[in-house]
């Protein structure tokens, strides 16, 4: 058995029903997959098909109604909140839609912070956030705070973010949603050569069809439920 | 770096990035802060100086620090209950060197007339260089003088009662009381001053007479009197001087200052409730101020405390990045408003604050007109704990609010 079929996440039967008005959503229908070391995959689906929904739980943000997520073979579902939030910390890398960095940190700052939650000492910190940054191509912008740098700028610190505390994956929500042409493609050739490199397992949702071209599989999401899983070959 | 110290590294680190995100909202928060606590000072030292002031002159013009008496003369106050050998206890009163001035005073209930009435007067007789070191009674005379050298049985009396007998400087009064061997003594006294002191009681009860004059009239022996005024130069060696007096003349009662006027006790301990309820009052009106713009704070960044959870930091760390937050922004001020309520405290202890346009009610009870505001360090201290309890109080609700978001639905918050 190969690295690149080792499971990393593993799901079995998800459902999740939203009880937020009077009418129940059922926005997942029970969702199994498996996803392998290395492999870079999109989500994909029509809005309201539970791609988020299935990120969130993969991600451990959220619990399912029923069945079970395990991520490495650990049981999300059996965790308390507290070990979820350790769980997430040093096993999931998150790049969302908006960005979201600390706007009152520096682009160094930003990625350093997940690392300092992880207590790791200033020299490794130092040599991992530059050259995380240097290989996202932001090198020269580690004092730059958010608001100074552009929409692709502040993603790719955020994939530097993601990829500082070693995860075992990284889950991104709609990462190109916001960005231009020329910002998606640069962040899908950072992503790609890390996933090529480094064998990092990369998973997305996306609208893109940018992103879902670049993607080894795509996974279609329809009302909940897995309506086509493929794997490109070659 | 471990998990507890990043709560004073990297928490605060951030928290006092985030509070200058929105400079307008924190400089507001930092005034109002400012303002408050400027205020609070500013009352405080107006009541204390209202109040020290009170007390002050109470202790220079009438209790002096300490009073010692025979054991009878406060329980009954007859004449004859009078402290022998004055002179000798006084003596080796002046040589401790605590002591700034001591005077023996005889005193005397007495009837004193003229063609037009008769008022029922204490007279005091007191020698004018001794009294005039320990009261301030020859600073208050405003006719005349505090008695004339060389002349004999001359009595000083208030403006009040001058012109409730109708009469003026140079005039003689009739002197009427009881003796030792309780016969009715009586004397004519000319009068050498007049006195108008700030307090309705002293002016409208009290008379002034050498104590030499009374001796024989009285029936005391010389150097005798009933009661002694000690003047220490420091309020605060008041407990121990009078421990020393107590040991030094076992057959006196020693009193202090509070001992002699209770009030004056009360006053104190008013003050002291007095600094609680206000600073109460004015902490709780700031406590809804920093409390609402921190909730601000919170509500407008729900995405990024959802993110920020999302990402690995615990919901204590999240707390006390909003507890940080508030306790910055609220505790900033403080010390500005401390710094300027102190320099407003101590500037007008110089100039002091004049309040003679309510004179006649301050009269009433003995109060100055000009009010010198002072507040002690304590005072400050107690503001400053009371500011950070304050904060403290005011981040908890923010804080658990920020705390209570779930990660997944802050960050679907737009």
């Amino acid at each position: 058995m190969t690295n690149a079929m080792e499971t990393i996440i593993k799901t079995h039967n998800l459902h999740k029903i939203y009880q937020e008005t009077k009418v129940p959503v059922h926005a997942l229908q029970g969702v199994s997959l498996e996803i392998h070391k290395g492999e870079f995959t999109a989500i994909v689906g029509p809005s309201g098909s539970g791609k988020s929904t299935l990120l969130n739980i993969i991600g451990g943000l959220d619990r399912p109604t029923e069945g079970n997520a395990w991520i490495t073979g650990e049981d999300l579902s059996a965790m308390k909140e507290n070990q979820l939030i350790e769980f997430r910390k040093n096993h999931i890398g998150f790049v969302f839609q908006s960005y979201n960095l600390i706007p009152v940190l520096t682009a160094y700052e930003n990625v350093e912070f997940i690392m300092l939650l992880q207590h790791k000492s200033k020299a490794e910190r130092k040599q991992r956030v530059t050259s995380l940054l240097d290989a996202v191509g932001l090198g020269d912008r580690l004092d730059n705070k958010p608001a100074e740098l552009s929409g692709g700028q502040q993603q790719r610190v955020a994939v530097a973010r993601a990829l500082a505390s070693k995860p075992t994956f990284i889950l991104a929500d709609e990462p190109t949603a916001n960005l231009d042409s020329a910002s998606t493609a640069n962040l899908l050739d950072i992503m790609t050569r890390l996933n090529q490199e480094e064998h990092m397992t990369f998973v997305f949702s996306t609208h893109d069809q940018r992103v879902i071209d670049r993607a080894r599989r795509v996974i279609t999401l329809e009302d909940g439920k897995i309506v086509s899983d493929v794997k490109k070959v070659g | 770096m471990n998990s507890y110290s990043q709560y004073f590294t990297l928490i605060p680190k951030i928290a006092w990035r985030n509070i200058w995100r929105n400079k307008g909202r924190t400089f507001l928060v930092i005034g109002s802060v400012t303002l408050g606590i400027w205020s609070l000072i500013f009352l405080l030292g107006f009541v204390r100086g209202l109040i020290n002031g009170y007390i002050d002159d109470a202790i220079s013009h009438q209790t002096s620090h300490l009073q010692l008496h025979k054991p009878e003369f406060l329980i009954d106050k007859e004449i004859q209950y009078s402290i022998p050998e004055s002179a000798i206890l006084m003596s080796k009163l002046t040589a401790i060197s605590q002591i700034r001035a001591v005077s023996a005073r005889v005193l005397v209930n007495a009837m004193v007339s003229t063609a037009h009435g008769a008022r029922g007067l204490q007279i005091t007789g007191i020698d004018p260089a001794q009294e005039s070191q320990v009261t301030g009674i020859a600073d208050r005379i405003v006719e005349g003088s505090f008695f004339n050298a060389e002349a004999e049985n001359e009595i000083v009396i208030s403006r009040r009662i001058a012109d409730k007998l109708k009469i003026g400087l140079r005039k003689k009064v009739v002197v009427t009381f009881q003796n030792t061997d309780y016969e009715i003594t009586t004397a004519a006294f000319r009068v050498a001053g007049i006195f108008q002191s700030n307090n309705k009681m002293i002016d409208e009860t009290m008379a002034y007479t050498r104590s030499q004059d009374l001796f024989a009239l009285a029936g005391l022996p010389e150097n005798s009197s009933h009661e002694i005024a000690v003047l220490l130069n420091d309020v605060d060696s008041t407990d121990v001087i009078h421990a020393a007096i107590t040991t030094l003349a076992p057959d006196l009662t020693v009193r202090t200052f509070r001992e002699i006027s209770p009030d004056l006790d009360l006053f104190d301990s008013q003050i002291r409730i007095n600094t609680l309820i206000m600073t109460v009052i004015i902490m709780l009106a700031l406590i809804f101020g920093i409390i609402n713009t921190m909730l601000m704070a919170v509500l407008e960044r729900i995405r990024e405390l959802g993110m920020l959870m999302a990402i690995g930091m615990t919901r204590i760390r999240v707390f006390l990045m909003i507890v940080w937050e508030t306790v910055f922004v609220a505790v900033i001020g403080a010390p500005i408003g401390m710094f300027l309520g102190y320099l407003t405290v101590r500037s007008l202890q110089k100039t002091g604050i004049d309040l003679s346009m309510w004179a006649a009610g301050l009269e009433q009870f003995g109060m100055s007109t000009i009010v010198r505001p002072q507040l002690d360090l304590e005072v400050y201290v107690f503001i400053s704990i009371a500011i950070v309890v304050t904060a403290l109080l005011a981040s908890i609700y923010p804080s658990l609010k920020a705390i209570r978001l779930k990660p997944v639905e802050a960050l679907r918050k737009i």
